[in-house]
């Protein structure tokens, strides 16, 4: 076993072990915390894919936006961290047979999937080649996202801003 | 180098400029005179409507085939124009007497059709997803839009929270189909599956069936239906007939094109599971659509139902289906869109009517609101020679023609049970006196206007069904 081997299956036990604690934990905050681990994880899987702007892009957004964000929300928020009431699991056992059948759905694809293995994988920056394509072949992809941005603001202006009564 | 073609884009680019126009003449106008936008919405979207035809015909791609033009788009365009005008000629009172910003409302309608007629259109799974974000993110507004009322937040919260979850179903499925394929371009992946039969990965099908389940969820297929009933009782009453209008077809626009038309050598493998949905989709529908109190949550369940019925023409599949598919969501525009006009007709501010008991002594007292609304529920019911009948009639036939006899006796029998709780709303409003006393009628001119069309519309198809029958086949016969 290689090192890289090795640091590998070192990140997807963070990445996995992290988002136990998000699912199981009973406190919302350990929660929140614990999926720093879930997303650093996932940048460093994107990292050994070769994918270093997807990987700095996480950091970047989820890391340091949505993470922070999440966390803001559930500090913020009056009489969260009352256990009690906050992360309860409800209706275990159907739960429990919907995601049996899934694992076992999942596990049979992996299982049977005749994967190809990459024969080398190059770590060469990605960026001018993203750039490229987003202003060839996914030019109108790139437009509308900015359509889907506008929506949504218009949308957090309408929802949010404060009713003036006359 | 890609190919830059603007007019596959144009309807939608009218639509958008429109929006956008709405919003900044917004600033200017003063609070009394905003009634002007909605006109000025109304004449971009016949603008729009000319244009589609105009284009009627035309076959062009554009950006490297990531969005197609061809009748199947423009047919679509039609039916998301002719909801979004009638739902804006419907609620130009409504959302003066809720005190709904009019600029903003009427805005978020343009751009939530901007983004259906993108998926109508889409051949690409990314383009795809797009579209229907913005659609999706412009309708969750506007079902929260009426920020007096805690239903109409509390829906538009429950919309939102079911809607992502959705998305990450449709993502998964779309991300699990690109690793199969090697691409996003439906042309490509159906090429992929064409030239390597039965070499599929499995996740390839599962792929596959999550997008299904993405587009169950959106459709309100029965599963995946517990949003629609408080979503479509809580949203201010004309975006309630716009989403069972216009966003349900958007999404079976996307699904006749996605599933049904580009990933057929798939269907194997979900003919079962769809089935099974359509059955109990109507089914259940129908028999919860009994037990209502409300009639604003009878009309949920009932296009629960209704989408269970649309449901058959895709197990049905391409060679049968497609005709009766796009034929039923054309009549089923004008009916339901119809129903819950009335139903925005009696509403009050703070309380809106919904028993069956409000509609009491209807009939006589507003002569014309009570046929309308007979005529809708008789529609909605299936008795000839309303639209609603020829539309059932076309979907049924495809079933037992394609040898679905299970499905379509299943669905007349779903189809009788149906007529209990819509002759209920007739029953009240012909053989029962009062409670509608006291209720303020609206005097809204234009949204009588709209009824009146969704009931000529009603009428027309029932009658005279040749014209719309052919346009749809040609719309289908389109998709390449």
């Amino acid at each position: 076993m290689t090192v890289s081997t090795a640091v590998f299956y070192l990140v997807a036990a963070i990445t996995i072990g992290s988002a136990m604690i998000v699912a199981f934990s009973r406190n919302i905050i350990y929660s929140a915390f614990s999926l720093l681990g879930t997303f650093a994880g996932v940048a460093g899987i994107y990292i050994f894919l070769g994918a270093d702007f997807v990987a700095a892009v996480q950091v970047l957004i989820y890391v340091g936006g949505i993470l922070v964000l999440v966390l803001f929300a559930v500090m913020l928020t009056h009489r969260i961290t009352d256990v009690e009431i906050t992360n309860r699991a409800a209706g275990r056992i159907p739960a429990l047979i919907v995601v049996g059948v899934l694992v076992y759905l999942l596990a049979q694809t992996v299982r049977e999937t005749p994967w190809a293995k990459a024969k080398e994988i190059v770590y060469a920056a990605t960026t001018a080649k993203i750039g490229d394509l987003f202003l060839d072949t996914y030019l109108l992809p790139f437009e509308l996202a900015s359509l889907v941005l506008l929506a949504a603001l218009i949308g957090a202006v309408v929802i949010s801003r404060k009713e003036i009564k006359e | 180098m890609t190919d830059v073609n603007l007019v596959p884009l144009l309807p939608a680019t009218q639509v958008l400029l429109t929006a956008l126009v709405v919003l900044l003449l917004d600033l200017f106008y003063q609070e009394g005179e905003k009634g002007l936008l909605a006109w000025v919405s109304l004449l971009g979207l016949a603008l729009c409507a000319g244009e589609t035809l105009f284009l009627w015909g035309s076959q062009e791609s554009a950006f490297g085939d990531a969005v197609m033009l061809d009748n199947f788009a423009l047919f679509f365009t039609q039916i998301f124009l002719g909801a979004a005008a009638l739902t804006i000629l419907s609620s130009v009172h409504y959302i003066r007497q809720a005190e709904i910003h009019e600029g903003e409302f009427y805005a978020l309608v343009l751009f939530a059709t901007t983004g259906m007629i993108l998926m109508a259109a889409a051949k690409d799974l990314i383009v795809f997803f797009l579209a229907l974000e913005t659609m999706s993110i412009a309708v969750y507004i506007l079902t929260g839009i009426w920020r007096a009322s805690g239903r109409s937040s509390e829906a538009a919260m429950k919309y939102f929270l079911m809607g992502a979850f959705a998305t990450g179903f449709l993502l998964y499925g779309i991300a699990l189909i690109y690793g199969a394929t090697g691409s996003t371009h439906l042309n490509e992946i159906s090429n992929y599956l064409i030239e390597s039969p039965e070499d599929w990965p499995p996740y390839l099908i599962g792929g596959a069936l999550l997008l299904l389940v993405g587009f169950a969820f959106k459709v309100g297929a029965v599963p995946f239906h517990f949003w629609v009933p408080d979503v479509y009782e809580g949203a201010p009453t004309p975006v309630t007939g716009f989403m069972s209008v216009a966003v349900k077809a958007a999404a079976f626009a996307a699904w006749a094109r996605i599933l049904m038309h580009q990933l057929a050598p798939l269907d194997s493998d979900w003919a079962f599971p769809l089935w099974v949905l359509a059955i109990i989709t109507m089914t259940l529908g129908n028999l919860l659509a009994i037990s209502q109190a409300s009639v604003k949550r009878m009309l949920a369940y009932s296009s629960i139902a209704h989408a269970g019925y649309l449901l058959v023409a895709l197990v049905v599949g391409e060679e049968w289906g497609g005709l009766p598919l796009l034929f039923y969501l054309l009549t089923y525009a004008f009916m339901a869109f119809g129903a819950f006009a009335v139903i925005t007709a009696l509403a009050e501010t703070e309380q809106s009517p919904e028993d069956y008991r409000d509609f009491s002594g209807l009939g006589f007292k507003h002569p014309f609101l009570g046929m309308a609304m007979t005529l809708f529920m008789l529609s909605l019911a299936g008795f000839p020679p309303l639209a609603g009948f020829a539309g059932k009639f076309y979907v049924f036939r495809s079933a037992v023609l394609s040898g679905h006899l299970a499905l379509a006796i299943i669905g007349v029998l779903n189809s009788l049970l149906s007529v209990i709780y819509y002759l209920r709303v007739i029953v009240a409003m012909y053989m029962e006196e009062g409670g509608a006393e006291g209720k303020s009628f609206r005097q809204a001119p234009y949204l009588y206007i709209a009824i009146g069309l969704a009931a000529l519309g009603t009428l027309y198809l029932g009658i005279l069904p040749a014209r719309a029958l052919e346009w749809s086949r040609v719309a289908f016969l389109s998709l390449d």
